[in-house]
């Protein structure tokens, strides 16, 4: 048997016991899990203990110590695994950077490779709808209706109507995410505007595609794998120089991808994109459109992704944006960087605890006295407008994206 | 993504963030960055400036007095090397390391009234709080939570030890007996002294319960009464005078449960210092962030400081890396308070040690450099000693205004400072003196910074 040979053997029996070895990509992220020192910190910081407590969710800690090293048993962990929201509160604050967030996608996947049954039948039905449509939600049956309810959005949120762009070699890929493709189509819209507004050479994709962070996320790596390369062709067919997003979860995937798979094409958040390409001075003299209510009392909402799958830093852009728009007032919630629950698919098949999570954004906003909480991720828009509602709040929710675009005055 | 600054604090523990806010109050623009908690959210939230000179087991009375012998005996302790100052008199050395201190405890007492860690005690004697062991330890500062008010002033006090069902980190009945047993050892007065489990149920289990779970269920309204009851009942039975609770009531409305459980039962109610990571580090932690923010420095979390840039004797940017971007911060001084092992400014393996951004020359505790020092030879088998761990000593050297220096005896640049655990030359655990030193050398180090700072513009 040659050297050859005996790897392939080697592999066959590696199958057989129901173990897969890690991607070379993988190994930074098993290797920090290495440096736990088990000090339990994290645990005190998890907003998933704190809503359900550690019986319920082991914890971030577990994750590390035991969970990840259940190998090649891993199927023992799903009354645990599959209920991180992902947030990386965890990874912030430990004092030894461990890769908890990334080691949970890690583990589930193995879980789908070996024991597909066991996953929860809610991530099941999305691996469905992204299989069929490459997409994390059903499209629209009639696209007429689509259109429809795009532009009573349009109308009740008084935005203009700039037409959809597909071509090669603009400078900027335009690219919404599930969430705003879908559902949330004024944040497609009010991107739109806000591009064309400041005369960036844009495009969108010619069709649309998910970036593969929810099939990421609930462990079915072959689909993240598979999207994930369908979606850099497409990119780089376009000859686009930048990949510009609003949405959170898009922007550290997208990010992720980008360097993992070698685009040689950055993406943003179309707030970094604002404060680094178009700059203050002209977003100032945009912000002042005079048809728009004059006082506003805002709070805000960090989506975990952008401050810390990507960088506190967007979230100082966000607040510097708000503080330039005239009328704008912003009062901090004392939980406005905590997980809005809606993170790491757990609203698909532990709603409970996705709406536990979420309580103590709530209890904060109401004490903050705002009258409308700005968020710029569609998703978190989602969750706490869905969950506001509930609770019977008046509190209105506004994805950032669409907040910008409404104050933007008369084009020149 | 570029950021400028006056001052770039890089880590966010308690020397990181007194710098920081000296700076911040002194009017200059600052940045801390931080890449994630370290020994201050672990400590036990009281504060220690200094309990025990090495290898000697009785405690010192006051911290005037530890630093009158420390400064005699070890000329290069980070709390020695505040008094080095060229314009002051030798005579003088011994005054200007207390007055300088006492101002660091006087400042931060000052700074947590009114955040979620408030603190007592008094630079001119040590206190003994009890530990979740049922063991004291001297200390400067403890939080107000923590005070147990005439317990031993009184002879008639009976102590009561609280544990609650399911939560493992606290053993009401081993803690009552410990308690008991240092008391005869150490010839104090004996003391009654009782135990007793209550039931709470943050979430409807009476098993596998956290502190975090319980803090943040006594923060919420209406969750201390029904303890309040519980407890009466134990009180009654054993007449308890005094009341010790593990280190969990709250994290927000600690301080308010403290006295609503005071009032509802007529005793004095306190919490015992706990393990790392306990809640009341937590509060301190974030009361240390709290004061800084306010102060109008800028807190960026999550950004790990990878590399930098100089001109000449002058370090004049750093990299900061999050998970997913990097940002370059311009600066016109620098002080690193990255903390030693667990916070990651000092780390080593079996070649030896290396201080982790600047690569600057580590020294072991006697000043001799410990690039290549074999780091089981600097570990004694016994893991509680008084002599404790040499290579807890290691870290920089720096110089009088607490820059760190090299090989040569030089300072590394003209604007890098340190302050914290990354310093050589004092270990925290035998001397009981962690965030006293963090906080007085961040103090002092921020002081020089400005100054420089201010020289320069």
């Amino acid at each position: 048997m040659d050297e050859n040979e005996a790897f392939e053997y080697v592999k066959r029996t590696l199958k057989n016991e129901k173990i897969t070895p890690f991607h070379l990509d993988e190994l930074d992220i098993v290797k920090s899990i290495e440096s736990c020192i088990n000090c339990g910190l994290c645990i005190n910081h998890c907003p998933v203990v704190a809503s359900v407590g550690l019986d319920r969710f082991s914890g971030p800690r577990s994750i590390a110590v035991e969970l990840s090293r259940s190998s090649p048993e891993f199927w023992a962990t799903i009354d645990k695994i599959y209920l991180c929201t992902g947030c990386g509160t965890c990874r912030e604050v430990c004092p030894k950077n461990v890769n908890i967030p990334e080691i949970v996608n890690i583990v589930r996947a193995n879980i789908f490779e070996h024991r597909r049954d066991l996953v929860p039948k809610g991530l099941m039905l999305v691996k469905e709808i992204i299989d069929k449509h490459e997409r994390a939600f059903e499209p629209w049956e009639d696209p007429a209706e689509k259109i429809e309810s795009r532009d009573m959005r349009l109308e009740r949120l008084n935005l203009p109507f700039v037409p959809d762009v597909v071509k090669e070699n603009a400078k900027v890929l335009f690219y919404p995410g599930c969430q705003a493709e879908e559902r949330a189509q004024e944040v497609r819209e009010a991107a739109k505007v806000i591009l064309d507004y400041f005369d960036v050479d844009f495009t969108l994709l010619d069709e649309f595609q998910c970036c593969s962070l929810p099939s990421h996320l609930m462990g079915d790596a072959k689909t993240a794998r598979d999207l994930a390369s369908k979606l850099k062709k497409k990119v780089k067919k376009l000859g686009v120089k930048k990949v510009v997003t609003t949405c959170a979860g898009c922007t550290s995937n997208l990010t992720d991808l980008s360097e993992r798979d070698n685009w040689g094409i950055p993406a943003y958040h179309l707030l970094e994109f604002l404060v680094n390409e178009i700059g203050f001075n002209r977003l100032a003299n945009a912000l002042k459109n005079p048809d728009i209510e004059t006082e506003v009392h805002v709070s805000v909402h960090d989506p975990c992704h952008l401050i810390r799958h990507t960088s506190r830093q967007v979230m100082d852009h966000a607040l510097n944006i708000l503080r330039i728009m005239p009328g704008v007032r912003v009062s901090e919630s004392i939980a406005h960087d905590s997980c809005c629950g809606g993170g790491g698919m757990v609203s698909y098949h532990s709603p409970d605890v996705a709406n536990a999570v979420v309580q103590e954004n709530l209890e904060a906003l109401e004490k903050t006295g705002a009258e409308r909480l700005v968020t710029p991720c569609p998703l978190c828009t989602a969750q706490l407008e869905n969950n506001l509602f509930k609770s019977g709040s008046s509190i209105e929710v506004d994805d950032l994206t669409v907040f910008i675009a409404q104050r933007l005055a008369k084009k020149e | 993504m570029d950021i400028e600054a006056d001052l770039v604090v890089i880590g966010g523990g308690m020397a990181g963030l007194v710098a920081g806010t000296i700076a911040a109050e002194a009017g200059l623009n600052v940045v801390v960055i931080r890449k994630g908690q370290s020994a201050t959210a672990y400590s036990s939230g009281a504060v220690d400036v200094i309990g025990y000179l090495p290898l000697a087991s009785d405690p010192f009375s006051s911290p005037e007095e530890g630093l009158f012998a420390l400064s005699r005996l070890y000329p290069l302790h980070p709390y020695s090397v505040i008094g080095y100052d060229e314009s002051i008199q030798p005579e003088k050395i011994l005054d200007v390391i207390v007055e300088r201190t006492r101002d660091t405890v006087s400042w931060l007492k000052a700074h947590l009234e009114g955040t979620l860690a408030p603190v007592k005690g008094k630079f001119d004697s040590n206190i003994h709080p009890i530990t979740i062991l049922g063991t004291t330890k001297p200390t400067c500062l403890i939080q107000k939570t923590m005070d147990s008010g005439d317990l031993n002033e009184r002879d008639d006090s009976v102590l009561l030890f609280v544990g609650i069902s399911g939560y493992a980190d606290f053993n009401s009945s081993a803690a009552a007996q410990t308690y008991l047993e240092d008391r005869v050892v150490s010839g104090s007065s004996p003391q009654k002294v009782a135990h007793c489990v209550l039931q709470v149920m943050p979430f409807g289990k009476p098993y596998n319960i956290s502190s975090i779970e319980l803090a943040r269920h006594l923060d919420h309204a209406g969750s201390i009464e029904p303890i309040a009851e519980q407890l009466k009942k134990h009180i009654e039975q054993v007449g308890a005078t005094h009341i010790a609770f593990p280190p969990i009531m709250g994290i927000r409305n600690a301080m308010k449960n403290k006295l609503k459980l005071e009032e509802m039962t007529g005793t004095t109610v306190f919490e015992l210092l706990g393990f790392p990571p306990s809640i009341p580090g937590q509060r301190l932690q974030k009361s240390l962030e709290t004061i800084f923010v306010k102060a109008g420095g800028k807190l960026l979390l999550g950004h790990e400081a990878i590399s930098y840039t100089r001109d000449g004797a002058l370090l004049k940017s750093i990299t900061a890396k999050s998970p997913r971007r990097e940002i370059k911060i311009d600066a016109k001084a620098f002080l690193l308070a990255t903390g030693k092992y667990i916070g990651g400014g000092i780390s080593g393996n079996k070649n030896g040690l290396r201080e982790t951004l600047f690569d600057i020359m580590p020294v072991t505790g006697d000043y001799h450099s410990a690039l290549d020092i074999v780091p089981s030879r600097s570990t004694s088998t016994l893991s509680i000693s008084p002599v404790g761990q040499p290579i807890q000593s290691c870290g920089l050297s720096v110089d009088p205004r607490f820059r760190p220096v090299t090989e040569e005896g030089l300072e590394w640049a003209e604007n890098l400072f340190a302050a914290g655990a990354i310093l050589a030359g004092y270990n925290y655990a035998v001397e009981k003196s962690g965030l006293g030193v963090a906080a007085t050398s961040g103090f002092n180090a921020a002081k020089n910074a400005i100054e420089l700072i201010k020289e320069v513009a």
